[in-house]
């Protein structure tokens, strides 16, 4: 009996305490302490929960990414390739174009050559060909592009030739001025100019005029171009003009060639 | 093993200065690759190894050049003479900066022998300044990079050297 009374009087006393507490708001001094004691573990626990969760979801999503990052940029290398292969296409295409263009224009047969080397000394201007006696080259035959005169086959191999450039301080080409027919020599310099030699003071020579070849040499035929005027320098006791040329090939971007296997002695301009 | 070295070491130089440097502008005015590699012979290898190769080389690249025959012949035959006199006089060993000079003053030499060849042409007054500006321009930068390549085909080589008789040693003990 005594066990039942107390019983009820200890839930009797659980409820009126349970409603005290209900109603107070702010917690009392030993709930504090425990909170303050037990949160910042709390706290840390969670927190390091959360930073190796994190670290781990990032550490996939790491790896995934520079799987896929790898992917993007074997596929961005190979597009840039393919950009940079089809530019080329390209611009090989628009050379060739002018190429065929201009071999159109010319009744002669002429092989068109590729560009293979260069000279190795920085005082002689020759470039190498892949094409040689195989395919009717023989030395002496004039060497051109859409621009004008490169220069001259001067050593023939099986399936290679050297060329010797205009610039080439060997080369010497029988010219004549556009506008006034003045004729003169242009020399190489070994330069990236040449100079136009015995033109006589009383021709009319001014800057910017095109020096085309006169076709009295024997190597190169009438009426191609070579240049233009750049400098016209006066010595007062000099017979001639100092006359220098700028050629309208760009030797340093030369690629593609033809060379002529059979040069007609009659005027190059006058025919289609 | 040391002709195929010096075989594929001529074989890359040339065609890297005739195919791939004109091509590059701060490149294009670099001094003949094969100065250097004709001072490494004079100092390093024997006689009877190097001189017939530096012939052999000489030819080569005259038929390559536009310029007279015999010009990169005579150019690499007295380079290789006067290196192999200077060892005579000087210990050069291993000094960097002897070797620089070395090949800057091949390359002044070979410059030279090319301005003869075109005074004999004729060449103009105008054409002085573009040439002091290509002898400069090619004698700077022998200095800088002339002990370089050399350092590369001494070690090139030697490495070459270990690695053929590693492989000679374990096919012996392995026969």
């Amino acid at each position: 009996m005594v066990l039942i009374v107390g019983f009820v009087v200890l839930i009797a006393v659980n409820i009126i305490g349970l409603s005290v507490t209900s109603r107070r708001s702010a917690a009392f001094g030993i709930e504090r302490i425990a909170m303050s004691a037990i949160a910042p573990f709390q706290e840390l626990v969670t927190r390091s929960l959360r930073f190796t969760r994190d670290i781990w979801r990032h550490y996939f999503y790491l790896v995934t990414v520079a799987r896929e990052n790898h992917v993007l940029m074997h596929q961005l290398s190979q597009a840039v390739e393919n950009k940079n292969q089809w530019h080329e296409t390209d611009l090989a295409n628009t050379r060739l174009r002018d190429l065929i263009d201009f071999q159109r224009n010319i009744s002669e047969r002429v092989v068109a050559a590729e560009v293979i080397g260069k000279d190795p000394s920085a005082w002689f201007k020759t470039v190498i060909i892949d094409k040689g006696e195989a395919d009717g080259l023989t030395r002496g035959l004039p060497v051109v592009i859409s621009q004008g005169i490169v220069g001259q086959v001067i050593e023939v191999s099986n399936h290679y030739a050297k060329v010797m450039l205009i610039v080439d301080s060997n080369s010497a080409v029988d010219s004549l001025v556009q506008r006034t027919r003045a004729r003169g020599v242009i020399k190489g310099e070994a330069t990236a100019q040449c100079r136009l030699d015995y033109v006589l003071r009383k021709n009319d020579v001014r800057i910017g005029d095109t020096i085309v070849s006169s076709g009295l040499d024997g190597v190169y035929p009438k009426g191609l171009r070579i240049g233009y005027v750049s400098q016209v320098i006066e010595h007062d006791a000099d017979i001639f003009h100092e006359v220098i040329i700028t050629p309208f090939v760009d030797f340093e971007k030369l690629e593609e060639v033809l060379v002529v296997l059979e040069v007609q002695k009659h005027d190059w301009a006058s025919r289609k | 093993m040391s002709y195929f070295f010096n075989i594929s070491v001529c074989l890359l130089l040339v065609i890297l200065q005739t195919t791939i440097m004109p091509y590059l502008p701060p490149l294009d005015k670099f001094y003949d690759l094969l100065i250097p590699f004709i001072v490494y012979l004079s100092l390093s290898r024997p006689v009877r190894e190097s001189l017939p190769f530096i012939l052999f080389l000489g030819f080569i690249m005259d038929n390559l050049s536009g310029g007279p025959f015999g010009l990169y012949l005579t150019t690499y035959f007295w380079l290789y003479v006067g290196v192999k006199g200077i060892t005579m006089f000087i210990q050069v060993g291993k000094r960097l900066l002897i070797i620089a000079l070395i090949v800057a003053g091949g390359v002044l030499f070979e410059n030279l022998i090319s301005l003869g060849a075109f005074a004999l042409l004729g060449s103009r007054q105008q054409f002085a300044g573009d040439a002091l500006e290509i002898v400069t321009i090619q004698v700077l930068w022998a200095i800088f990079t002339g002990s370089l390549f050399l350092l590369f085909f001494r070690n090139a080589q030697s490495r070459l050297g270990a690695g053929f008789k590693g492989i000679y040693a374990r096919t012996r003990e392995q026969g």
